[in-house]
């Protein structure tokens, strides 16, 4: 569970995030919708504890971000959007087992573990390869591996489809599913309202900083009268006005 | 728990770089092999040029006397006559000029002075060796000249020269050979211990934040300062590497290069000194990993970073610079309590073979202080927000 309440983040004088609530419940998939620059990434980075809210309060896992951070990261796994960060000097299986350690875990059920998520990925061809080469779906598929090595409760995936060819996007959406089915909760963040149609049920929209909606997507169909998901989009974002 | 995140980054850390075959090439290959290439040139040049000062020495003579045949015996000696002999000496062609003036010998002979002229270029190293060995000569033949005319007067030699000064160098073979060596392995070993960890320093905070798996990896729940520890770790083997390289190279130098060396041996050491070096070289290391990885965090990028990192190179150079022409015994006091200046200075003395006691607390002492205060600052700001993200 995560629970997002009045959070506003400054970096100086700009303000990147205002007044933000929402709340995802345990074992559910949820959207985080926004343009880009909207504050998503930010406001991932908060729940993660890289970066703190300049005002309000998170909860994840029932711990807060500001008073208990070790609590947060023990129990949270995070994909950054963007160039995922490997070492690239350094294989696959080796990145992943790097990010075991940190967690504490043994040697052997890092190795149970990495067996278990190539399989889940289909990477058992390119585990012992150094990532350096690897395309952006093969770098992809690790740093997803990596970031569920320690089997987190919470997982944050910012904007995880960017980049990958239609194959490698639906491997991830089956992953995803599989998750679900563990009874993972999952923020998941995008700016394609059609990519978070497919997984979510509910969503909370962003735009530059502000939150315009939050609830289920049906509830945002029914109030705005619209089907198309990229006219709902533009439509909400045109309303309010910034 | 503890330890082994220490353990687990450090390790990967050092896998990371054997596989960086870059980094490897920088820190450690560069200075076995362009030290002693260095020197090497330098060494050689020197001693090819000496040796071609004494092989040949040509010079032209004006004026005739008995002289002359002193100066035939001077080895290597050549007669010239050349059309212009002041633009032959310019030119290098001729290493002196001799002007024997009308009617030399007939002065010396009647019991007067005489004069004589010689000519040279005190800008060029060989023509102030022949220089030198004309003078030799003349002196010798001048004294030969005086010994003949006391002797004609009835007196003795020891008449005119009643004080005879010996002089002995005191300073021990080790200590001579130290005063050289004091001079040079400072300056080598702090520059390479600078610089030896400036490419991985770089790398291990603004490269990984540039890559983004710095991010990751404080997402995860371990002590910030242990993730510093084992980088500090990496950095520091780094720096050792490199300075042990430029040692273990220089050493080699001495023993089979161009320059003599009056035997560098381990004798040099004493138990104490040797400890004293150690755990000065250590700090320092520290010292400058902090430092380094302290300037890695404060870059925006790893471009800003090698900026930044150049800056350190300077501030090692500076002090062992300044300190290479000066005697140990002649360092000001406070220079044991300034950063960097008290590392080198105590590597001075121990390469003079005697440490002043105090100077080793004094100097030991405050490196310490300052590789702690420099790991706390950079440990404090490691904590603080925004640094592991890119801007
Ligand atoms: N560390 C920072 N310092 C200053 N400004 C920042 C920082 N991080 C983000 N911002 C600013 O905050 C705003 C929101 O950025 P954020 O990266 O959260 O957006 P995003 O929704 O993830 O966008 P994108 O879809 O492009 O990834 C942007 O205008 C950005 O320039
Ligand atoms: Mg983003």
């Amino acid at each position: 569970m995560i629970e997002v309440r009045k959070v506003s983040k400054t970096f100086g004088a700009f303000t990147a995030l205002e007044d933000v609530s929402f709340r995802v419940e345990a074992g559910e998939v949820y959207g985080l919708l926004g343009e880009n620059g909207a504050g998503k990434t930010t406001m991932m980075r908060m729940m993660a504890t890289i970066l703190k809210p300049t005002e309000g309060e998170i909860e994840v896992a029932g711990y807060s971000v500001r008073i208990e951070p070790d609590e947060v990261r023990r129990r949270i796994g995070i994909l950054f959007g963007g160039d995922v960060g490997l070492y690239s000097r350094l294989t696959a299986r080796e990145n992943i087992a790097y990010f075991g350690s940190m967690y504490g875990m043994e040697k052997q059920a890092i190795g149970e573990r990495i067996e278990r998520l190539s399989q889940m990925f289909e990477m058992g061809a390119f585990l012992d390869r150094r990532v350096g080469p690897f395309s952006r779906g093969m770098k992809q598929k690790v740093a997803i591996a990596r970031t569920l090595v320690h089997d987190p409760d919470v997982i944050l995936l910012d904007e995880p489809t960017t980049g990958l060819d239609v194959t490698a996007a639906n491997i991830f959406r089956r992953v995803i599913g599989r998750l679900q089915e563990e009874g993972k909760t999952i923020l998941f963040s995008s700016h394609n309202m059609g990519e978070i149609d497919k997984l979510c049920k509910r969503i909370a929209l962003i735009h530059k900083g502000r939150l315009q909606f939050a609830g289920a997507l049906e509830q945002l169909r029914a109030q705005y009268g619209k089907e198309d998901l990229d006219e709902l989009f533009m439509t909400v974002v045109e309303g309010s006005g910034r | 728990m503890r330890n082994t995140i220490i353990w687990a980054v450090f390790q990967k850390e050092m896998r990371d770089l054997f596989r960086d075959h870059k980094t490897w090439l920088g820190t450690f290959l560069i200075p076995l092999v362009l030290v002693p290439f260095v020197f090497f040139l330098m060494g050689s040049s020197y001693s090819s040029q000496e040796q071609e000062a004494r092989a040949h020495v040509p010079i032209a003579v004006y004026g005739s006397s008995d002289l002359l045949k002193q100066l035939e015996a001077i080895p290597g000696v050549s007669f010239h006559q050349p059309s212009d002999p002041n633009q032959a000496l310019q030119a290098g062609q001729l290493r002196a000029i001799v002007r024997i003036p009308d009617r030399f010998d007939e002065r010396l002979e009647a019991g007067g002075t005489a004069q004589l002229h010689v000519e040279y270029d005190s800008t060029n190293q060989k023509s102030v060796y022949a220089r030198d060995v004309i003078e030799e000569r003349v002196m010798a033949y001048s004294k030969q000249i005086a010994a003949e005319r006391l002797q004609a007067a009835g007196l003795s030699e020891t008449a005119i020269e009643p004080i005879e000064a010996v002089y002995e160098q005191v300073a021990s073979e080790e200590k001579r050979s130290g005063g050289m060596l004091a001079g040079i392995i400072p300056l080598m070993l702090v520059v390479s211990l600078a610089s030896g960890g400036i490419a991985v320093a770089n790398d291990l905070i603004a490269g990984e934040r540039e890559r983004g798996t710095l991010e990751a990896l404080m997402s995860a729940p371990i002590p910030a300062n242990q993730l510093l520890t084992a980088k500090l770790l990496t950095v520091m083997i780094m720096s050792c590497t490199s300075a042990t390289a430029s040692l273990v190279s220089l050493t080699l130098i001495l023993h089979f290069g161009p320059i003599a060396s009056q035997g560098f041996a381990l004798s040099l050491f004493t138990p104490v000194t040797l400890l004293v070096l150690i755990l000065t070289l250590l700090l320092l290391a520290a010292f400058f990993a902090g430092l380094e990885l302290m300037l890695s965090m404060k870059a925006k990028s790893v471009k800003e970073g090698q900026t930044y990192m150049s800056a350190v190179i300077f501030l090692a150079m500076i002090p062992s610079y300044m300190l290479m022409p000066i005697h140990p015994v002649d360092i000001p006091q406070h220079y044991y309590m300034i950063p960097v200046f008290n590392g080198v200075s105590l590597a001075k003395e121990v390469f003079y073979g005697k440490i002043d006691p105090m100077h080793g607390v004094i100097g030991l002492g405050t490196s310490l202080l300052y590789v702690v205060l420099i790991i706390a600052w950079t440990a404090r700001l490691f904590r603080r927000e925004g640094v592991v993200v890119k801007p």
